[in-house]
């Protein structure tokens, strides 16, 4: 990317944050995601407990960083980020992105990254505080402070997925509804709602050669006390394939809209 | 904003040329799969600094053809230059050069002001902080749209927004603008300002002016040329004033009395409105020259004013669609 480009996306950026500080639908957004995480991170706890204070290797305090900081990264996207771009494309909206001087995709993840930042901020704050009360002090803060650029990672990491995958609607009628399955990947082998070192031996190895370790569990596990600086380096080379995924997903279909009348 | 010559902008004395260009669309699936041509072997071109009308009944193929001429599809077959450039392979360099302007898709951010969309929107054109400051503060006064700059999008009414989609489109100074129904929902009075603004800016700045729309005036008004699209068909491509004089050899006739007269309609011509103050005549002129009939009312009665006009434009166009496809 050159200069030029990269101050397109960070203006992107910075405009769609300002649309992303509407300040009800903020505070609705991180309502739900303190109920939700605080539910399960409660669940997680107990489940500690009786089995004689850890799961999987995990304290409870360290559960519960874990579940606040993967929910914080999975819900601050808006969970049908898919079924909006294949929306875009399928009804020709995306027309009026590939009109300007720049990367129809690059554009889209940028602004709705800018959209995002509000939210993921105000999560990550809320959570930590709810983190600190209920379950106690992280158990290592240079793995909370490593989670912090690796939240951005994931959000980056799951918007180049997102529109890498949306790009179908180019070709299939409807490739809306895949936002549904994508959202379960996300909760099973992201490992968002159990972390990976609790699902079966099988499942565990599957899920650390898939992408979505990146989205939920790579901050969860560093905040929650691993210092694996290797997760931001994984999180970054999957974010290289992915976005290389939606540029050629997004250029091969440009070549082929096919938008009737106006 | 000073007057320009559009060659002199351009650089070239042709702005758009389109030659045997064709789209289809595919339909169905497998063995059903059928393909409907929605622009058929279209060929035109336009000059630097002409204000083109492209219309035609819906469905005629009027979005598809500014779609592929502002690259955002490709053609099935033909070809097409935008200010020298192949549009749907040089997409991403023509749009610095030209501005779009979809009636029903809007640019703007609706929960951003106009001016925090024109601040994106000028890093992505590369436009530094003073010249995007200036030319807002430019268009603003061109567009009479200053104070609606710092408005929600979402509060504005249509025709506001409307000023502001334009300011949007012509931020980065495009040599030609295309217009895809851009007065559609407008009331009338916004209808008028946004038509003005476009003579305008033709005139001030030499921008090419490419322009589809139902709206009659909007033809009238703006365009200097019609290009008439039917079943993905040019069928008719010439000036808008010649277009009425040639296509209709009827003339409207409208005579104020001071007494009743007693009028027989001859061969040619037919009474369309009759009453004992006012006489109204639709002459054909092909059959009985207009002249004639003017000899003929001042003869027999106590005229006290005539007008003699050209039929409606609707009437014309309506004519043109009608023609039998070839």
């Amino acid at each position: 990317m050159t200069v030029a480009k990269s101050w397109a996306s960070v203006a992107a950026v910075s405009s769609a944050r300002r649309a992303g500080r509407d300040p009800i639908a903020l505070a609705v957004s991180v309502g739900f995601f303190a109920i939700v995480a605080s539910v399960i991170a409660t669940l997680w706890r107990t489940a500690a407990h009786v089995h004689g204070g850890s799961v999987a290797g995990y304290t409870a305090v360290q559960l519960t960083w874990y579940l606040y900081f993967a929910e914080a990264a999975v819900t601050a996207l808006n969970p049908r980020q898919i079924e909006l771009t294949g929306d875009d494309i399928a009804t020709g909206a995306v027309a009026v992105d590939m009109l300007r001087p720049a990367s129809v995709v690059g554009l889209r993840i940028a602004t709705e990254f800018g959209r995002c930042v509000p939210r993921l901020t105000a999560s990550a704050v809320v959570g930590s505080g709810l983190a600190l009360i209920t379950g106690g002090a992280p158990t290592d803060s240079v793995g909370l402070l490593l989670a912090l650029p690796s939240l951005v990672l994931a959000v980056l990491c799951n918007l180049a997925a997102q529109h890498a995958v949306a790009g179908a609607a180019f070709w299939v009628r409807d490739a809306r509804s895949a936002w549904f399955l994508y959202q379960k990947l996300i909760f099973l082998l992201g490992a968002m709602l159990i972390p990976l070192e609790a699902l079966p031996h099988w499942l565990h190895r599957t899920a650390e050669l898939l992408p979505f370790v990146t989205m939920a569990y790579a901050p969860a596990r560093l905040a929650s006390g691993h210092v694996e600086p290797p997760l931001l380096l994984l999180q970054l080379g999957w974010l290289v394939v992915l976005v290389a995924a939606a540029v050629a997903v997004f250029g091969a279909g440009e070549r082929r809209l096919q938008v009737v009348g106006g | 904003m000073t007057a320009t010559t559009p060659a002199l902008r351009t650089g070239l004395s042709t702005a758009i040329e389109a030659t045997r260009l064709t789209k289809s669309f595919p339909t169905g699936r497998g063995r059903r799969r059928q393909f409907i041509e929605a622009v058929h072997d279209i060929s035109f071109t336009v000059e630097s600094g002409e204000r083109v009308a492209y219309i035609g009944p819906n469905g005629a193929g009027k979005s598809t053809s500014i779609k592929m001429l502002t690259g955002i599809l490709h053609p099935t077959s033909g070809s097409a230059s935008v200010l020298g450039r192949l549009p749907w392979r040089e997409r991403r360099a023509l749009t610095r050069q030209i501005g779009t302007l979809f009636g029903q898709r809007s640019q703007l951010w609706l929960e951003l002001t106009p001016r925090e969309t024109y601040r994106m929107l000028g890093a992505i054109y590369r436009l530094d902080t003073t010249r995007l400051r200036s030319r807002v503060d430019e268009l603003g006064e061109l567009l009479e749209a200053r104070e609606l700059f710092d408005q929600p999008v979402r509060s504005l009414s249509l025709g506001q927004r409307m000023r502001c989609e334009l300011a949007a489109c012509l931020l980065h100074d495009p040599l030609v603008l295309f217009l895809d129904e851009p007065t559609i929902g407008l009331d009338l009075l916004a209808k008028q300002r946004f038509r003005e603004l476009l003579v305008r800016l033709n005139r001030d700045r030499g921008t090419t002016i490419f322009l589809t729309s139902h709206d009659v005036s909007d033809i009238e008004q703006v365009a200097e040329r019609a290009i008439v699209i039917n079943h993905g068909r040019v069928i008719y491509d010439d000036r808008v004033a010649a277009m009425r004089r040639e296509l209709l050899a009827t003339k409207i006739v409208e005579v104020a009395l001071s007494e009743p007269i007693a009028f027989t309609p001859s061969q040619g011509v037919t009474t369309a409105e009759a009453s004992a103050s006012a006489l109204r005549l639709v002459v054909d002129t092909t059959v009985r020259p207009v002249r004639e009939v003017l000899d003929t009312l001042l003869t027999i009665g106590q005229v006290t004013d005539i007008t003699v006009t050209d039929p409606p434009l609707e009437q014309v166009i309506a004519e043109i669609y009608e023609r039998p496809r070839t």
